[in-house]
């Protein structure tokens, strides 16, 4: 099956100041992937590369199998901050929709617009940051797409737009059976509805797999402490910390650690990606995991 | 495509519009008042060297009465009309979608940036041109009259009359849509547009137009019956001769005294006849009838009232030769360099 998005040594630079650099990536097709990072990772730099509104400085990105192109019909974009014509009504912005996308489904368009309270008449200027992300959202998604790429679509919104904003992803994505990359610098905006997670950090791919394998495979361990090169095969720091005597190790490892001397606890996706955010300061490059091998 | 095209541009068209309608009203209701007085003063269906006498009392005439203002307002209505397209309709049509962002949302849909550039350009540009078409149709004809009483083939009237003005929208329109997406900001790039579009107004009639223009050069006797001009030059021993060139409706583009040998009539001035202390512009009699017998010619460069036509294509297929060459180039920029 074709990846939804495949990179290789994805490099973008904005003059002297690189945005993304040699990111190395796989995406399987039919997944909802959350890209996490803090601000300024490179998020929206590596979401506008695969829909085509950036060309890549060097390296190669494919899209559904093909370099990606503004103005395809198979890739669905909602860009930062959600951006609509202020002075055009929501109306006007189905139709929009329905003029430049041989393949728009106006009821859907039409069904959501109801289902998520808008006013047809409204201009989209005057509608609230939760309306206009639902709009954008609706706007991308009757377009029927097989990729659906979300730029920071909740960070403007309150917490109950927010749950309504995803609410409706979920009810797209498992009606219609898309793909979907969706970025966010809050894990808790991802955690709910997405089963693949990259986390990206200064520019850099830390981490990208299955987030239940994410949450099998990571452990703290605490113990007395030792050199973490003590650790073994099949074992990868990701984070430490060390006191005089003890010693707290974020690691990914496949085998089950059986070391009585650590105690192990189990973590959260949070934890893992603060684990990566924290640790990508100190981490070796060497160190970096991929999830699909 | 067509429809947002038309939908994200109406209020401005609405609003050039509504502007313009009032000008061509102005012009609808002095109409007779043009018409009445080149008949009043005997300018229409004048002969011959009647004509110069008419067209003298007409232009009087007219310096008296709200046409003779609204002729000039009309030029300045030409000059401006390029100037305000290009910063109203064509530096925000890129620069806002880049400004607010959502240039990302309308290149995601199924449209190629490219088409969606032509479709707008295109729209833009044939607005432009109807606008100012529109315009100079209704001026052209209402100061035709006027115009044979002046020269309707020198530089500032020319770029006011005939298809000139339509080629200078649809300039100043593709100079503020390329400005905007190369400043990606709507106000500087207003700015500039309006600086660029006076730069070629300025550019093209001291350039380009008397490149296209193929002046003719005629050496004919110097008439001095007329009014002349004579008078040793400040500060040298030399001495000028200036009369009226008679080219009705031409553009003179140069005229010079010469001498029966062809070089410039510099004097030596008989002084006994010719008193240099007399006013330059009131020759005395004797002088007037001592230079009759020098056998002086008049040099004159200038443009024919009938290259009118013709240098108004040629200008207009080089102004609008350039409006596609800068069409081209936006498209190309908004593929390769606005990623």
């Amino acid at each position: 099956m074709t990846d939804a998005l495949s990179a290789e040594g994805l490099t973008k630079k904005y003059g002297g100041r690189t945005a993304l650099s040699d990111c190395t990536l796989s995406v399987p097709a039919g997944r909802v992937v959350g890209l996490v990072g803090p601000n300024g990772a490179g998020k929206s730099t590596l979401l506008q590369l695969a829909c085509g509104l950036l060309d890549p400085t060097a390296g190669r990105i494919e899209v559904l199998g093909t370099t990606p192109m503004s103005g395809t019909r198979q890739v669905g974009f909602v860009a930062q901050d959600t951006p609509v014509y202020a002075a055009l009504t929501v109306a006007e912005h189905l139709r929009i929709g329905a003029r430049l996308n041989p393949s728009w489904d106006a009821a859907l368009a039409e069904r959501r617009i109801a289902q998520v309270g808008l006013d047809p008449s409204q201009k989209a200027g005057k509608l609230s940051g939760g309306q206009r992300a639902q709009l954008a959202l609706t706007v991308a998604a009757a377009k029927r797409p097989d990729l659906l790429l979300l730029d920071e679509p909740v960070a403007a919104l309150d917490p109950l737009a927010r749950r309504g904003f995803l609410q409706g992803l979920m009810e797209l994505t498992a009606e219609q059976g898309i793909s979907v990359i969706m970025s966010s610098h809050l894990v808790a905006d991802l955690e709910r509805v997405c089963d693949y997670l990259i986390v990206l950090v200064a520019s850099r791919v830390r981490v990208a797999g299955d987030v239940d394998e994410l949450l099998a495979t990571h452990h703290r361990l605490v113990g007395p402490r030792r050199d973490p090169a003590e650790l073994g095969a099949g074992r990868a720091m990701v984070e430490q910390s060390h006191t005089d005597v003890q010693s707290t190790l974020v690691v990914r490892s496949t085998a089950p650690i059986d070391d009585p001397s650590w105690r192990v606890d189990r973590l959260n996706l949070e934890d893992i990606v603060l684990a990566y955010m924290s640790g990508a300061a100190t981490a070796a490059p060497q160190r970096v995991l991929e999830g699909r091998r | 495509m067509i429809w947002l095209a038309w939908r994200q541009f109406r209020i401005q068209l609405l609003a050039a519009a509504a502007v313009l309608l009032v000008f061509l009203a102005a012009l609808a209701l002095t109409w007779t008042q043009v018409t009445g007085l080149a008949r009043d003063t005997g300018f229409t269906g004048c002969q011959a060297d009647a004509c110069d006498n008419a067209a003298d009392a007409f232009t009087g005439a007219l310096s008296n009465v709200t046409a003779g203002w609204l002729y000039y307002v009309g030029m300045a209505v030409m000059f401006v009309l390029p100037i305000l397209l290009g910063i109203f309709w064509g530096a925000p049509l890129v620069a806002r979608e880049l400004e607010t962002g959502t240039y990302r949302m309308i290149f995601s849909q199924s449209v190629s940036r490219r088409r969606w550039l032509l479709v707008k350009l295109a729209v833009g540009v044939v607005a432009a041109a109807m606008s100012a078409g529109l315009v100079t149709l209704v001026l052209t004809g209402w100061a035709a009259p006027i115009d044979r009483a002046e020269s309707r083939i020198s530089p500032v009237t020319f770029a006011t009359r005939g298809v000139v003005p339509i080629a200078y929208a649809a300039l100043a329109f593709v100079i503020g849509v390329i400005a905007g997406m190369v400043l990606r900001r709507t106000v500087a790039a207003m700015a500039v547009t309006m600086l660029a579009v006076v730069a070629v107004q300025v550019a093209v009639p001291l350039v380009l137009v008397p490149a296209l223009a193929q002046p003719v050069t005629s050496v004919t006797a110097l008439n001095l019956d007329k009014r002349f001009l004579i008078g040793p030059a400040p500060s040298t021993d030399k001495w000028t001769l200036d009369a009226q060139a008679q080219i009705p409706g031409a553009w003179i583009v140069s005229m010079t005294t010469v001498t029966s040998t062809g070089a410039e009539f510099t004097g030596p001035v008989d002084t006994t006849k010719c008193d240099p202390a007399r006013p330059i512009g009131d020759p005395s009699d004797e002088c007037r009838e001592w230079l009759k017998m020098q056998n002086l010619n008049q040099k004159v460069t200038y443009v024919p009232a009938s290259s009118f036509w013709p240098l108004q294509w040629r200008e207009f297929g080089a102004l609008i030769a350039l409006t596609i060459g800068l069409s081209w180039l936006s498209v190309w920029w908004i593929r390769r360099r606005l990623t």
